[in-house]
């Protein structure tokens, strides 16, 4: 009986991958057509990478997009992180949710209405819209999601290892630099990735905000799509899939070894 | 007489509307092993926090070699603390963590080293210095963090239950290790606990404390034997208290019997307190006994039988015997003048300290 479940359980797995990754791999797969639409694969060809190589606007977007991405994050984090913090500080609870129902509002908000209330915010600023407008509501949607992943790890940590610092005669900064943010890293590493993340793949705030000389991978894909997607972009995404598998997989490694220096460790201890 | 070290002058520390030290008045004197025992919420552990500096005192002093320390912040104050929970830096390993406090004051790497060897050496724990927290048994984490402390050479070591979360027998010989280390480095200990064991084992001086006050202190002799009152008496180590009457000195009545005692300095048919431990009681034949009891059940604890028993006055009383006894049986119950200790109610500790000082030779 048991067996049979998992069996079932097993299946209902696979049929959900299947929906999920079939797309992308159809995706990738017309990215080799030789023709020029994504219906009858009427060869294998690689020209949509020579194209993809030869797009210099093409490039730029993505340079441009990950400029971005790893610029936001890193302010963010900052920002988030000091943030988190400061509402780990609040002493009243009635102000530490009210600082925490602010920040989770902006999670779930949709982000059509950011990008509009930003737009609205930069315009009435005088503030011309490009780099500098796209940057800044990056930081600004991606300092919630730090200050949610750190939270939590600030939260676990003893408030013991503050005292402990304090008696070994560390003053408030070395406290911080030395205890705390060490023992967030974890948290604010996980805080960076998922603001790098949102970033990459963010549309609609960006939609809004960006200005004629600027763009960013979703908004220029967006805008090409509206014109029929060329097969350019599928070779475009498969790339982009490939790093993303890569980053996995090394990611997944680097755990598994640590993993078992640490057992091989332990064994050695009881042994 | 010592050095005083540490001295507190009505100390009252309040969060927000409850008090939780309700004027307290200590000494300590240098090189001392001390212990704070009291129930969880007496106030033991706000104490040691105070010293320490983690937080301040509503009102009252607290003074520190002549000097009043409230405002000085906790990493000023040359006094060092091992936590309940250890508090170890879980990203730094071993090494690291005992050379923290040094690091902070820019002592160099060479004399670093050595003293961390020496420290790790002086807990056993030598060749440890590249382990990582996580992979220590908590015996092992409780010993660094004994060392990390001690690495500052600090003039008083406070220790916030250091022991509560180690097994029985680690326990006993961390008792012993503690013991043995204070009284090879010469540094004042400030123990904290709840466990009236580890408090008589280890203590050179006891405060015994309940909510807020310092009930009564003294050598662990002195508490075992003649505590204050009935708090005292019950909560270090087991005791039979039945209510009597002082008759006249050296001359007290209960269970319907007058009986001969060493105690004296109240007023006469002063209403009282009889403290007689289980294990000054002996069960003899009915005739021989002082009093006679009717023995209800008796349970094995290893080195001794511990049985309860009642009198023709319905007292309840506990006997720690070598031999077993035969339950519904009547048994004789004889204890020597001695063994009767008597507490007044509502008696101050210097009263109680006075009167003492005044029969005893």
């Amino acid at each position: 009986m048991v067996e049979k479940q998992s069996r079932w359980a097993n299946l209902y797995l696979i049929i959900i991958f299947i929906v999920l990754y079939l797309p992308i791999f159809y995706l990738i797969f017309y990215s080799f057509n030789a023709g020029e639409y994504m219906q009858n694969f009427s060869g294998f060809s690689l020209k949509h990478y020579g194209e993809l190589f030869a797009d210099n606007r093409m490039l730029q977007i993505v340079l441009n997009t990950f400029v971005v991405a790893l610029l936001s994050s890193l302010l963010a984090t900052i920002i988030g992180t000091f943030g988190a913090l400061g509402i780990y500080g609040v002493k009243n609870p009635l102000m530490k949710n009210v600082l925490l129902s602010l920040n989770n509002i902006l999670l779930v908000s949709p982000d059509v209405i950011i990008g509009a209330s930003f737009l609205i915010f930069f315009t009435l600023l005088g503030l011309g819209l490009g780099f500098g407008s796209v940057l800044m509501s990056h930081i600004a949607f991606s300092i919630p999601i730090v200050v949610l992943m750190v939270l939590p790890k600030l939260n676990e940590m003893s408030t013991t290892l503050v005292d402990a610092a304090q008696d070994l005669g560390a003053n408030s900064w070395q406290v911080l630099t030395r205890v705390i943010l060490p023992y967030l890293a974890p948290g604010i590493y996980a805080g960076f990735f998922m603001a790098f993340t949102y970033s990459l793949d963010d549309f609609a705030v960006t939609f809004f905000v960006t200005g004629n000389g600027f763009s960013t991978l979703a908004v220029e894909i967006y805008s090409r799509a509206r014109q029929g997607v060329s097969l350019e972009i599928n070779a475009l995404s498969a790339l982009m899939f490939i790093i993303s598998l890569l980053l996995v997989t090394g990611y997944f490694f680097i755990n598994q070894y640590n993993l078992k220096r640490k057992k091989q460790y332990k064994k050695g201890r009881n042994g | 007489m010592a050095q005083t070290i540490i001295e507190f002058k009505n100390v009252v520390k309040s969060y927000e509307e409850t008090q939780v030290l309700k004027g307290v008045d200590l000494t300590i004197e240098a090189g001392k092993f001390y212990t704070l025992l009291g129930p969880s919420g007496s106030g033991k552990t706000t104490i040691l926090r105070l010293i320490a500096g983690f937080s301040s005192a509503t009102s009252g002093d607290i003074i520190f070699d002549g000097q009043r320390i409230n405002d000085v912040p906790a990493n000023k104050r040359r006094v060092n603390t091992v936590f309940q929970n250890y508090a170890l830096f879980p990203n730094m390993n071993v090494f690291e963590n005992v050379a923290f406090g040094m690091t902070l004051k820019g002592v160099s790497k060479g004399k670093i080293k050595e003293k961390v060897t020496s420290m790790l050496g002086m807990v056993q724990l030598a060749g440890y210095e590249d382990r990582s927290i996580d992979e220590l048994s908590g015996g092992q984490q409780q010993r660094v963090a004994i060392a990390r402390a001690l690495a500052n050479d600090p003039e008083i070591l406070l220790l916030d239950e250091p022991l509560s979360a180690l097994d029985y027998k680690l326990r006993k010989d961390m008792q012993y290790e503690l013991r043995e280390l204070q009284q090879r480095l010469g540094i004042t200990f400030i123990f904290v606990t709840h466990d009236q064991e580890e408090a008589l084992a280890m203590s050179d001086w006891i405060f015994v404390m309940n909510e807020g006050k310092i009930l009564q202190n003294g050598t662990p002799v002195d508490i075992y034997d003649e505590p204050i009152n009935h708090f005292v008496a019950n909560f270090i180590g087991e005791s039979n208290i039945i209510e009597g009457v002082m008759r006249e000195d050296y001359l007290v009545s209960f269970a319907g019997k007058e009986f001969e005692n060493v105690d004296a300095g109240m007023r006469p048919n002063e209403r009282v307190e009889v403290v007689l431990r289980p294990e000054d009681l002996d069960l003899t034949t009915p005739e021989n006994g002082k009093l006679v009891v009717t023995i209800d059940a008796q349970s094995f604890r290893g080195d001794y039988y511990e049985i309860s028993a009642h009198d023709d006055d319905n007292n309840e009383w506990r006997i720690q015997a070598t031999n077993p006894s035969i339950i519904n049986t009547r048994q004789g119950l004889t204890f020597d003048p001695e063994d009767i200790h008597i507490m007044r109610f509502d008696e101050s500790e210097d009263d109680f300290d006075a009167r003492l000082e005044n029969y005893e030779d």
